[in-house]
């Protein structure tokens, strides 16, 4: 539509020059006047251009804001015909978006065929991490003073986790493509609201909505199988959204990487890396001098976790539903602008293949960023509560026999750090 | 029971102290056993490693405002070029030259940045190293200094305060200028402003102009590059946006000169402490455009 757009512009531009050249040669005062008219269209066509795009999104936003938050479930839930709905689900299946047919509410209204086509892609997208109590470093090491060797065993904090889906691999630039051409960046109903304002401007180097290192609203040619970056914490959480999955929370991704094991109600041990306990740079892709980029998503796979999950350390930072650091730490993260110092730093997993340090590159080690970083090294992975997907609706927490703070569903937004649960016990 | 020391005669001591041994830097005379030169400071090992290797060592400079980033730059590069194989590499000559790395690496490692340099010369660190370019035989000795950017602001204000600095930059075969690129443009113009001072000083310290800066290699390396990515994209075009005065006099003054952009940090954050106090701390490691600069440097120095 864009293009057909600037081919007009561009074929308007050329006859107006055309008609000033002969204007000029045959001294014709009606082709002056053609070729001055031809200018003014093409004027006019740059300056609103960008003013309807963004009059569009605008009017966009306002109908989105009135409407009712479930309305796009239910659009994908009106009964159709069978073949429309084979073409239905067979498209959003091409699109890997499994996840949304696999949520009990959806899967109820699709044949059984269907229902076990999502379920098939999703195992083969997904790892499970089971429930169970993991440890987290109770502060960065960024927020303390206390050096790591003098640092004790009550800085650790002990969370529970419900059983979660987690992406086997960080999305690709492949999996975001499907996102951008569906309008995704136009769909506000995806978008957190406080961020709509700032959508303009997540836009390529053409000025197009995508990542910041596109063009064109296309990623670079070849890295297809590598993972997105140059996104922003906002525009992870609403791509997961839009796959009907969310961002995991830090303990969730932790656990996924860990894989603690719990010793008949004593202590937990877990790893610091997913292959074990010690860094071996082998199966992770991080600095050596010689790397200036992120890899392919499939690469490094002995690096992978007990469960399955790859590239969890090294290759691209991970943006998690957390934030980073407490609410009373009074965070300014460096280089932010004036609107920046109110914006909470956002938790980052994993480490990137320009981390220089092992020690900042373990399951443990959290890192933030400001929500609206859009940088090199940082990318993201999907996670899907068990609770929902069909037939595991059953698989939740009774929160009464685990005393300690709960990773849910819907604490998997915000704060799990806070760890009041933990504190009253301790 | 018979016991057998060894003990100097005065005399010989005396010849000693009688033979001065001039400092590699200001070349000011001092004594055999001095360990700093008694008049700008530099640890004489530089000296004494000079005259026992045979080998005439060539200054570098890395000049820059307090807080801009050169202990830490300059911890980072050394570790960065001692841990490649296939590419440029450092090798440290001395203890004494491996104490910035050490303290640099130790810090960073623990998301914390180094202590500052202080302004006293003589807690100033020094390196001397052997750079080997990729695939060459020959190797080239450097000594790079790190200098209190308070000192030099002093020195460039009130030429002669600190005479170490006029040696150095008299003597120096390369500098690297540093500016903090976020600061760049705001805080009244004070980055471009000192990065102006310095280049002036430097066009004008030595006369003769087929000696002078005009010919010696110079790098402006915007730091903390990754709080402001458009310096990563170009930064030439960055200068010339940004700081028109440092740019202007770049091209006008020196005859070799490179913009360049480095980071060392991949986030930084500021937080209050118990006792209220303001620090910055860094988030994570991930050392961009660093060696860059340094190899541009190595790779236009005469000699």
């Amino acid at each position: 539509m864009l293009s057909a757009k600037r081919n007009q512009t561009l074929v308007a531009l050329g006859l107006s020059t055309l008609m000033l050249c002969l204007a000029a040669a045959f001294a014709e005062p009606l082709l002056l006047l053609a070729a001055l008219a031809g200018y003014v269209f093409v004027g006019m066509r740059y300056g609103t251009r960008w003013r309807i795009e963004r009059g569009r999104l605008l009017s966009q936003w306002r109908r989105q804001a009135e409407k009712p938050a479930d309305e796009a479930a239910d659009a994908v839930a009106v009964p159709v015909g069978r073949e429309e709905s084979d073409d239905l689900v067979g498209e959003i299946l091409r699109r890997r978006r499994h996840a949304l047919l696999a949520r009990p509410q959806l899967a109820a209204t699709l044949g059984p065929a269907h229902v076990a086509a999502a379920l098939a892609a999703l195992h083969e997208s997904m790892a499970v991490v089971p429930q169970g109590r993991v440890l987290l470093d109770g502060n960065a090491p960024s927020l303390t003073d206390t050096p790591a060797e003098d640092r004790q065993m009550n800085d650790v904090v002990e969370v529970w986790v419900d059983a979660v889906l987690i992406d086997r691999y960080p999305v690709s630039n492949e999996d975001y493509q499907h996102f951008v051409d569906d309008g995704g960046y136009e769909q506000m109903e995806l978008w957190a609201t406080e961020i709509l304002p700032a959508l303009l401007d997540f836009v390529d180097r053409t000025g197009l909505p995508g990542p910041r290192y596109w063009r064109d609203g296309r990623h670079p040619a070849g890295l297809a199988r590598h993972p997105v970056v140059g996104i922003c914490w906002y525009e992870a959480a609403a791509y997961a959204r839009w796959v009907g999955k969310r961002l995991p929370s830090d303990a969730e991704w932790v656990k996924a990487g860990c894989w603690p094991v719990q010793f008949g109600g004593e202590g937990i041990v877990q790893r610091d890396y997913p292959w074990g306990e010690a860094m071996d740079r082998s199966r992770a892709h991080l600095w050596s001098g010689e790397s200036h980029g992120p890899v392919q998503i499939d690469q490094y796979a002995e690096g992978a976790s007990v469960g399955g999950v790859h590239q969890l350390i090294g290759n691209v930072w991970e943006w998690t539903s957390s934030n980073f650091g407490t609410a009373d730490m009074h965070l300014i993260a460096e280089g932010a602008n004036r609107a920046g110092h109110a914006a909470r730093l956002k938790s980052l997993r994993g480490g990137a293949f320009d981390t220089y340090f092992d020690s900042q590159a373990t399951c443990h080690f959290q890192s933030g960023d400001q929500s609206i970083a859009r940088k090199h090294n940082i990318g993201f992975r999907c996670a899907l509560s068990l609770c929902d997907v069909v037939g595991c609706e059953s698989m939740t927490t009774n929160r009464e026999h685990h005393p300690m703070e709960c990773e849910t569903t819907a604490a998997a937004g915000d704060e799990e750090l806070a760890a009041v649960g933990s504190r009253e016990g301790g | 029971m018979v016991r057998y020391v060894n003990v100097e005669l005065d005399s010989v001591r005396l010849a000693q102290y009688a033979q001065q041994v001039p400092c590699y830097i200001c070349e000011g005379a001092n004594t055999f056993d001095a360990e700093l030169c008694r008049h700008c400071y530099a640890p004489m090992a530089l000296a004494h490693q000079a005259r026992s290797q045979k080998v005439r060592p060539q200054l570098m400079a890395v000049i820059g405002s307090s807080g801009v980033g050169k202990t830490v730059y300059l911890g980072m590069l050394l570790d960065m070029m001692s841990r490649q194989t296939n590419s440029w590499q450092v090798l440290a000559r001395g203890a004494f030259s491996i104490t910035l790395q050490q303290s640099t690496v130790a810090a960073l490692a623990g998301c914390r940045f180094p202590e500052k340099t202080p302004n006293d010369p003589d807690r100033w660190n020094w390196v001397h190293c052997q750079v080997r370019p990729p695939r060459k035989r020959h190797a080239r000795e450097i000594i790079v200094p790190d200098v209190a950017g308070e000192s030099i602001l002093e020195e460039i204000d009130h030429p002669h305060t600190y005479p170490g600095i006029r040696a150095l930059l008299s003597r120096c075969s390369a500098a690297m200028v540093m500016v903090d690129a976020p600061r760049l443009g705001t805080d009244g113009g004070e980055q471009d402003f000192f990065a102006m001072k310095v280049l002036t000083y430097l066009s004008e310290l030595i006369e003769d102009p087929r000696h002078g800066w005009h010919n010696r290699p110079v790098a402006v390396v915007f730091s903390k590059a990754d709080q402001c990515e458009s310096a990563f994209d170009s930064p030439a075009a960055y200068a010339a946006e940004r700081a028109t005065g440092l740019w202007r006099h770049c091209r006008e003054r020196f005859k070799q000169h490179q913009f360049f952009a480095c980071s060392v940090t991949g986030a930084c954050v500021s937080r209050l402490t118990p006792d209220g106090r303001r620090v910055k701390a860094p988030l994570r490691i991930e050392p961009r455009g660093i060696v860059e600069p340094f190899v541009w440097l190595n790779s236009r120095m005469k000699g």
